[in-house]
């Protein structure tokens, strides 16, 4: 009798034991997973709110250009072809449903404004005209807080899509419907292109001299 | 399993080591003084008054602004070398106001940007900061004169955050009343602003007289009066306690030690000269 007492109570002790482990096993479970879930969410809202940025400041640049083009237009009407191609990528822009469109239209427009400021060189009356200063100042600004926001986005998306290639990471991310982001990294063509023009019209300067 | 040990390991923290890192192209220690003179082209009374005068605007208002010279940027865009020290490296500002204040000059670059904290952007737009270098700091630096020109320039931009503020410096000196040294192309670039700056600084001269100091005017302009107190420290830093002495500069760098947490968009405004 007290053998078969003690006996029921260690059995008792041991089930206890036992789900007290299945307990804290699956709440120890539960926690990995909302976290693991939560992490996908949280990575796509940090990439979400990056290129939120990077949407705003875009347009914010797209809002210069039309001012900008009116201005240039004023000194240098045979551009004819420059002004065409910007006022096509800005419409490409606004036209562009998803990330990976308006990164490449905006890629393109950067290209064609970087020649669009060259021509201050070919024209020096632009250089004494307050409103083109002014519009060029708020446009080198505005390309370097595009070019942040980028450096941003990108950082937020590797973020993002490191975890979505990452042994669970996938799964979660599957689960919560997280997709991997695009990079912004189209820029950089534009980036070069700028020299390239710099060159054509730098060396023409002393050679008139 | 002894051996497999090691290769797990080195599993784990390999990917870590071959991680790219994230841009960590600029590399300076952390300012100690507002005015950081590493290329050495601000003379000792510019740097004195200088680093005083932020100093009272630090404590004023909390904008954390720092005057960095360096020589090159090397081979950094200045304008991305500026906001990768201000916003990523320094965090100048406050977190909750992002008012930092970055003026960067590369002597040997022939460049220089300026570049507000996101809080500061609304009335230091890049329209103004573009002008300001053009009109104000560039002539000097054509003629030689960088010293001067970074004091004023500055100094310009001090004033403009003390009254968007609604707070008055005592350290802030009259700034000399005659424009710039034109270069060549000053005159020819700007003289239409040119004219409008000495009508006012004539306005400011029979208005106010010497005593006065037509710095007393700017809150007016730029509708500081509106906002007076709604933005200064809590009050333990008293108001006329800076009285002209900038001497005790010993290496307190009031409130930068944790650096501050601001925000920076990339905005701003510079050139070349």
């Amino acid at each position: 009798m007290k053998r078969s007492g003690s006996a029921g109570s260690l059995i008792a002790l041991l089930v206890l034991g036992i789900l007290g482990l299945v307990l804290f096993l699956g709440l120890a479970l539960f926690g990995w997973y909302r976290s693991s879930y939560n992490k996908a969410v949280r990575l796509e809202q940090g990439v979400q709110e990056a290129w939120a940025n990077v949407d705003a400041q875009l347009q914010r640049r797209l809002n210069l250009v039309p001012n900008l083009v009116e201005t240039v237009k004023g000194y240098a009407k045979q551009e004819k072809e420059l002004f065409e191609n910007i006022a096509r990528s800005r419409e490409r822009y606004f036209q562009a449903g998803n990330v990976a469109g308006k990164i490449e239209a905006s890629s393109q427009l950067s290209g064609f404004l970087s020649r669009l400021l060259v021509l201050r060189e070919q024209y020096p009356e632009l250089k004494a005209n307050q409103n083109f200063l002014s519009l060029q100042d708020q446009l080198e600004g505005t390309e370097n807080r595009i070019s942040v926001a980028r450096t941003r986005y990108n950082e937020a998306a590797r973020l993002l899509n490191t975890y979505a290639r990452e042994l669970f990471g996938s799964w979660f991310c599957k689960k919560a419907g997280v997709e991997s982001k695009p990079y912004f990294e189209a820029t950089e063509q534009a980036q070069t292109e700028v020299p390239q023009v710099d060159f054509s019209t730098e060396p023409a300067e002393p050679a008139t001299r | 399993m002894r051996r497999a040990l090691p290769i797990l390991i080195g599993a784990m923290v390999l990917p870590v080591m071959l991680a790219p890192p994230a841009c960590a192209q600029v590399k300076l220690p952390k300012p100690s003084h507002y005015v950081e003179d590493h290329a050495n082209v601000v003379n000792a009374d510019h740097e004195r008054a200088l680093n005083g005068i932020l100093q009272e605007l630090e404590q004023k208002t909390g904008a954390q602004y720092i005057v960095l010279t360096v020589e090159t940027t090397g081979g950094v865009p200045i304008a991305q070398f500026s906001v990768e020290l201000a916003h990523d490296q320094w965090k100048l500002g406050q977190k909750d106001k992002d008012n930092g204040m970055l003026f960067v000059l590369a002597s040997a670059d022939r460049k220089y940007w300026f570049t507000p904290g996101y809080g500061l952007e609304g009335f230091l737009s890049d329209q103004y900061l573009g002008r300001l270098g053009r009109d104000v700091l560039v002539p000097y630096l054509k003629a030689g004169q960088t010293s001067r020109g970074i004091y004023e320039a500055n100094l310009q931009v001090v004033q403009r955050i003390a009254a968007d503020a609604g707070v008055t410096l005592s350290g802030m000196p009259d700034l000399p009343r005659a424009p710039p040294p034109r270069g060549p192309a000053w005159g020819r670039r700007t003289g239409l602003p040119c004219c409008s700056l000495l009508f006012f600084l004539l306005f400011f001269v029979m208005l106010g007289g010497r005593g006065m100091g037509w710095w007393f005017f700017l809150p007016m302009m730029f509708g500081g009066f509106g906002r007076h107190g709604g933005y200064g420290r809590s009050g333990s830093y008293g108001g006329g306690s800076f009285g002209g002495s900038f001497g005790g500069f010993g290496g307190s760098f009031g409130g930068f030690g944790g650096g501050g947490g601001g925000g920076f968009s990339g905005g701003g405004a510079g050139g070349g000269w």
